[in-house]
């Protein structure tokens, strides 16, 4: 074992600030996914991506958390695992993720294609699309095209996420399946890694805007976080956010395995989305009134981080399928050695 | 009784090369070999006692054979009957341990908060006294808290008085862990004013034969003596038992609370491993023999589980720190909160999830479950309640605005 942090291993502290200052700056300045993308590409983040992914990941996803930002970034995340399985692109790709209603299950080849979208299609050739087929997770590599009339926005909780569902789609008619299982189970530990990575900067953020604000709120004649009630919750939250960094840390120190750390990214993207849940409990009531209202921006962290937990595995469906398998035989995993 | 066997490995072979302390990958392979293979050590293993003498007894001879077989030799150095290394050869002894369905010997939870704070502080006292604690030979009991010094610490009053070379004790302190067993105890006392706060505060060994000592056991609910109250009676201890300048308590006791909550956050982090896995097997059997589990068991046991591996992730993080000699500050607190959660949910887990078997059972698990259970209801209020942690955090990480002062 490594004594240092994979996460700190390739890039030195005052390099990773730069970048985490660059990237700050980058979406401020763009807000929608086309721009985004041709920023990151002038900064030369492919190459900062292949030189330490583990730190890339955590800045890029940081960020894009603590802005609230929406993009395709998770897609390249996906796509990086799942292109070496896939025959040569014709396009640029995005990747359909498995609805979260369907609770983990992925949809059945020759059925109408569900799930959702990062963001509209516009210049995409190919959908890629986790399907399951004999009992066996396959990929199907879908013409864009193919989707013109079956998208339309998620709205509901985040109504701002940009996230477009597929709720009766396309039946992919004459696409051979791709056997690609481990590939997908590659990309969705890869996913889940940078999901959890980006709810800790959502968490992040938030509990900043509560510590500034309950600091210049005063109440009884002195600002409420000199309350013990109100200062014991925003510790629970800090708690919260590095449970949160903690786990996913450890999670990137077993990237490296042949499933791709599966087992790991999984806890960490579950502990990731307790934590969300936490974080913004404390977090919304710390800010009073404020908090429920369109003038703070509390709420916005509120929903994404909702939406965020919903992407690859909610909290909830992660810890009854962990609870499960070790009932039903895996031995529990230490993750972590020193 | 007979400890286990020895590693069977000529005594000085090793001992001139001892690339364990540079390789802790090579200690910790040779480590599981050992306690996966040893039949000795099966005596060990789901083992109950009948009382906590009984079993710091057998767990001190569990030491001992750690000793003469050098594995807790490891991570402590010569100078106090080491053999040399860092903080992460004792975090893998115990995960070791653990992992090996072994305890964690019970002098050791005393051991890892008390013995780097009296190698640093009174390296004398470490070379004259730790060889003994590592042999199993003796343990120590951490005087602190009093009847009206509990989380408020610096008000505590148990008073050294310096008549010469020597310091004159009288006073009571409570709640001390290992105190009914203990050979020595470290204490916390005043030596300043009474009004002197943290300032007036010095650390001191005392002998728990000294004339003028008397030990009461504390029975926790489940019965169990884990704790002691100590009374002072004139008692006198020569002034070379300081551990630290006089004055200079606090000091000492903020060095030792790093590590009380890093290195005892991932002792109890392996231990919890263990013991998810014995509820587990447990568990098993009742569904194998068509029996059910409650409503969100499974989504329990998973988020439980999780939180185990956080309190690993973060504890191994600081470890880490600990031995590179970075001081680890007020975000310790953080662990210890971590080891809280995970520590009353695993138990809390086990009493939902064995439900009747956890109220009215007879066999010694159910009623070592019990007993765990009064034990971890600790985890939120020894070594700093949950309460002083999150008021660490808040002033000291968060940086917010302070209570103000009553």
């Amino acid at each position: 074992m490594t004594t240092a942090l994979t996460t700190g291993s390739g890039l030195d502290a005052e390099t990773r600030e730069l970048l985490a200052g660059s990237l700050r700056e980058l979406l401020a300045a763009h807000t929608d996914a086309a721009s985004i993308a041709a920023a990151l590409a002038e900064l030369g983040w492919d190459e900062v991506w292949a030189g330490d992914p583990a730190t890339a990941t955590t800045l890029l996803f940081t960020e894009h958390g603590r802005a609230l930002a929406t993009s395709r970034v998770l897609d390249d995340v996906l796509l990086a695992e799942l292109a070496p399985a896939l025959p040569a692109p014709t396009g640029p790709r995005a990747v359909l993720y498995p609805h979260p209603a369907d609770k983990g299950d992925l949809v059945a080849c020759g059925a109408p294609l569900r799930g959702l979208l990062l963001g509209r299609l516009d210049g995409v050739a190919e959908v890629v699309v986790p399907a399951v087929d004999a009992d066996s997770a396959v990929l199907l590599v879908v013409p864009a095209a193919k989707f013109a009339d079956a998208t339309a926005p998620t709205g509901g909780f985040d109504p701002q996420s940009g996230w477009l569902a597929v709720a009766r789609g396309p039946v992919p008619d004459g696409i051979s399946p791709v056997r690609a299982a481990d590939a997908w189970t590659r990309a969705q530990a890869a996913g889940r890694r940078a999901l959890a990575t980006e709810i800790a900067g959502v968490c992040e953020a938030a509990l900043a805007l509560a510590t500034a604000h309950t600091a210049a709120r005063w109440q009884y004649g002195r600002p409420i976080a000199s309350f013990q009630a109100v200062r014991h919750r925003l510790a629970e939250a800090h708690v919260a956010v590095v449970a949160a960094r903690t786990t996913v840390e450890a999670a990137w120190a077993m990237a490296g395995e042949p499933d791709g750390g599966a087992w790991a990214a999984r806890i960490a993207k579950l502990r990731a989305g307790r934590a969300q849940a936490d974080v913004l409990r404390h977090t919304v009531q710390v800010l009073g009134a404020m908090s429920l209202t369109l003038e703070s921006e509390m709420h916005r962290f509120v929903t994404r981080a909702a939406a965020l937990d919903a992407l690859l595995g909610d909290h909830l469906s992660l810890a009854e399928a962990t609870g499960t398998e070790l009932l039903t035989g895996t031995e529990p995993h230490p993750v972590v050695e020193i | 009784m007979t400890g286990p066997a020895t590693t069977g490995r000529p005594d000085g072979a090793e001992h001139k090369a001892r690339p364990f302390v540079t390789d802790l990958d090579a200690y910790r392979a040779a480590l599981r070999a050992y306690l996966t293979s040893e039949p000795s050590l099966n005596r060990w293993r789901d083992r109950h006692y009948d009382s906590v003498e009984e079993r710091i007894a057998d767990h001190a001879v569990l030491m001992g054979g750690l000793y003469r077989g050098r594995w807790n030799r490891y991570g402590w150095p010569e100078e106090a009957g080491g053999l040399g290394g860092d903080p992460r050869h004792r975090a893998v002894l115990y995960d070791e341990l653990s992992a090996a369905g072994l305890p964690v010997p019970d002098p050791h939870l005393v051991l890892e908060t008390l013995g780097p704070a009296v190698l640093r502080f009174a390296p004398e006292l470490a070379a004259e006294h730790l060889p003994a604690f590592l042999r199993g030979e003796e343990w120590w009991g951490q005087g602190f808290s009093e009847p009206e010094a509990g989380s408020d610490l610096a008000a505590l009053r148990c008073r050294a008085r310096r008549d010469g070379d020597r310091y004159v004790l009288s006073g009571q302190k409570l709640w001390t862990s290992h105190g009914a067993t203990a050979t020595r105890l470290v204490c916390l006392v005043r030596t300043g004013t009474p009004e002197s706060r943290h300032r007036g505060l010095s650390m001191i060994m005392v002998d728990a034969a000294a004339p003028g000592v008397t030990i009461r056991p504390v029975a926790l609910a489940s019965g169990d003596n884990e704790l002691a109250e100590v009374f002072f009676d004139d008692v006198e201890v020569p002034a070379s038992r300081l551990v630290g300048a006089e004055g200079q308590g606090w000091a000492v006791a903020m060095y030792l609370l790093q590590y009380e909550r890093a290195m005892y956050a991932w002792q109890s982090a392996a231990v919890a491993l263990r013991r998810l896995r014995e509820l587990r097997k447990q568990l098993r059997t009742r569904l194998a023999a068509g029996g059910g589990l409650p409503d969100g068991a499974r989504r329990r046991l998973g988020d439980c589980y999780a939180d185990i591996v956080t309190l690993r992730a973060r504890s191994a993080d600081t470890v880490r720190r600990l031995a590179a000699g970075q001081a680890v500050g007020p975000e310790a607190s953080v662990d210890k909160v971590l080891l809280a959660t995970a520590e009353t949910g695993l138990h809390d887990l086990a009493r939902d999830l064995l439900g009747a078997d956890f109220l009215f059972g007879a066999a010694p698990q159910a009623a070592q479950w019990r007993a765990d259970w009064w034990y971890s209801r600790a985890a939120t209020i020894l070594g700093g309640s949950a309460e002083v942690q999150r008021t660490i955090l808040a002033d000291h990480v968060l940086g917010l605005p302070k209570e103000p002062k009553a």
